[in-house]
């Protein structure tokens, strides 16, 4: 080490406290030296492409799906055929990829205690975390609904669809509700962001924080699918997933999506409210 | 005002009595040592004081601060490092000290440069930390703490995993820190490195206060020094000790004897021996007067710690043996 004498101050330090802006900055930040966090956006960008193009390329239709019929030669049904495929697992996964990690991988870094000895109380720390995570999984819905509907509308074209009643939907309308489809499995997302970050506080790695998530909502799908436990599935993030089918009848309802934010809200509240008391009480022993 | 005021802390984890009812004050501007045996319970104390784990009994004030009543606030004027630092390995030095700023709310002006020339990373501070030796990540983590100007540094164990240059330059640049006014909490497993830097001192063992004190007090209360002793007789030897009161000679088995006896007794014995034709085979001091205290006040067995791989022995005594036929 040098033998500059040190100007350390010994003097009343100002105590100055970050705010959470402060904070913020710095779990963007390394989340933009994360390469992974670059590629699931990529992932989201780019993927939808050749999907389309195989999709739309298909001599025979999958007719099984919802919109499958019409989607080798409707841009529109393709792309919620498209919303129909990511809500199984894929936006559960995208989410889960930085909110299953943002607090687990601290751990494996052995980084609380370097970040919790500064002047940023858990508190703090919690609510940043949380911001970004959900911030990304938007900013992640989002360029994958735009890149999915861009692809399907140029790709495959944007003809008027065939809504879920028989009902013709003229192109002009038919973006604004394939993009409010798009726009609603916003709710669930977030759920199951909220959910990755209660199971990575809780596990404390990473791997059960990307994993888990994944695994709940197929386990989520299969029950909400099982005869005789119909009472359960309103309670399911994954019923919530399939509330924009309403938007797309005739006439409209919007009943289950309002059912599903209000779900969804109530599994974000119960979780974040879990991993933030976890947080809070759990003793830092490692790193 | 104290700078710690720690009062009947303890701490258990599972069944293991990690701290147990330890009181341990720290005055402004001293240099305070805890030293204790690996597992003694040092690092959970100074978690304690960090407000990383909380304390199941008793309270800890950091300049008249709690966790229970100042949050965070208690680590105003605080930094310092746990065990070894950690940082963002996919980082560079730099662009961590940077987030940490961005934690504490804010740094003066020019003091990241300063704290990056002080602890001499140079150019490598671009590299990613994750291609860090450990010795450059301990140096990172002395910048970190730097970084928030403290008035009580905490380290513990700043030299565990050194090699011997490091761990000069190390307690150089805390007896620099010291100097300037900084209150300095230590902790250690070496009575050397304790000596050498610090005014008081509590020696911790199972979680519990042997000793606290200063340094001055703990020399005064230091018996002979040890030597480890090999003959070609030594059930002779050991009755030859017989004619030297002052002299304290056991017989470990298959290890040869232990001396326990000042300078000039231990040389009066070693002379004795050899005139009655007892060959010297080796003659190795073993410890300090304030390593033996060390090791009769936690009860260690002496042989453990001299085995230690972390570059333990730098500044013992030699390993001088002095043979003789
Ligand atoms: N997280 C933990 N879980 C269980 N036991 C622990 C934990 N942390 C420390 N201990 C135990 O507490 C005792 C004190 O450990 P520690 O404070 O690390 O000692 P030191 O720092 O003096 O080496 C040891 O017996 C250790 O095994
Ligand atoms: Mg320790």
């Amino acid at each position: 080490m040098s033998t500059t004498t040190p100007t350390v101050a010994v003097t009343t330090p100002p105590a100055v406290r970050p705010g959470l802006g402060g904070v913020v900055r710095w779990e963007t930040r390394k989340l933009r030296h994360q390469k992974r966090a670059w590629a699931v956006l990529l992932g989201a960008l780019l993927g939808p492409v050749p999907v389309v193009m195989v999709i739309g390329a298909q001599s025979r239709p999958p007719k099984d799906s919802l919109f499958g019929r019409f989607a080798t030669e409707n841009g529109f049904a393709l792309a919620l055929l498209v919303l129909g495929f990511a809500s199984q697992w894929v936006l559960p996964l995208l989410t889960a990829i930085v909110a299953g990690d943002i607090f687990a991988s601290e751990d494996q870094h052995g980084t609380w205690k370097t970040v919790l000895t500064r002047s940023t109380g858990r508190g703090l720390l919690f609510w940043a975390k949380t911001l970004v995570a959900g911030a990304f999984a938007v900013l992640v819905l989002v360029v994958l609904a735009a890149s999915t509907i861009a692809a399907a509308l140029l790709i495959v074209g944007h003809q008027p669809v065939i809504g879920l009643s028989g009902q013709t939907v003229p192109s002009a309308s038919a973006l604004a509700l394939v993009s409010a489809s798009w726009a609603t499995v916003l709710a669930p997302t977030l759920g199951f962001t909220a959910l990755a970050i209660l199971l990575s506080v809780w596990s404390r790695n990473p791997a059960v924080g990307i994993a888990a998530p994944v695994v709940v909502a197929m386990v989520m799908q299969l029950v909400g699918s099982l005869g005789g436990i119909e009472g359960l599935r309103p309670f399911l993030l994954t019923t919530s997933f399939e509330s924009w089918h309403g938007l797309l009848t005739a006439p409209r309802f919007t009943g289950p999506l309002v059912e599903g934010v209000v779900v969804c809200g109530v599994w974000v509240v119960v979780s974040l409210t879990v991993a933030y008391v976890l947080l809070r009480r759990r003793d830092i022993t490692g790193g | 005002m104290l700078a710690v005021e720690a009062t009947d802390v303890s701490k258990t984890f599972g069944t293991v009595r990690a701290v147990d009812d330890i009181t341990v004050r720290v005055a402004q501007g001293e240099v305070y040592g805890v030293l204790g045996p690996n597992g003694a319970g040092k690092t959970t104390f100074l978690r304690m004081l960090f407000g990383l784990i909380r304390p199941d009994h008793g309270t800890i004030r950091v300049f008249g601060r709690t966790w229970e009543h100042d949050d965070v606030a208690v680590l105003d004027g605080v930094a310092g490092f746990i065990e070894s630092p950690k940082f963002y390995p996919y980082l560079t030095g730099r662009q961590n000290l940077e987030g940490l700023v961005l934690l504490d709310g804010g740094v003066r002006p020019g003091l990241l440069e300063e704290v990056i020339e002080l602890v001499d990373l140079g150019d490598r501070v671009d590299l990613e930390v994750g291609g860090y030796s450990y010795g450059m990540r301990q140096r990172l983590g002395v910048a970190a703490s730097l970084l928030r100007e403290p008035r009580l540094l905490v380290l513990d164990e700043p030299a565990n995993g050194l090699d011997p240059a490091g761990i000069r330059d190390m307690r150089a640049l805390v007896k620099r820190l010291a100097a300037s006014g900084l209150t300095v909490l230590l902790s250690s497993h070496h009575m050397d490195e304790v000596e050498e830097i610090c005014d008081n001192v509590t020696i911790m063992t199972r979680g519990r206060v042997a000793f606290h004190g200063s340094i001055t007090d703990l020399r005064a209360m230091a018996p002979a020094p040890g030597y480890d002793l090999r003959t070609d007789a030594d059930d002779r030897a050991l009755l030859v000790a017989a004619d030297h009161p002052r002299v304290q000679v056991d017989l470990r088995d298959d290890l040869g004897l232990v001396v326990t006896a000042t300078e000039t007794d231990a040389a009066a014995y070693v002379a004795d021996l050899c005139a009655r034709g007892i060959a010297l085979r080796a003659l190795v001091p073993t410890r300090t007067p304030l390593e033996a205290l060390f090791f009769m006040l936690t009860d260690e067995p002496e042989t453990d710690d001299r085995a230690h791989p972390d570059g333990g022995a730098a500044g013992r005594p030699a390993g001088a043996t002095t043979g003789a036929r």
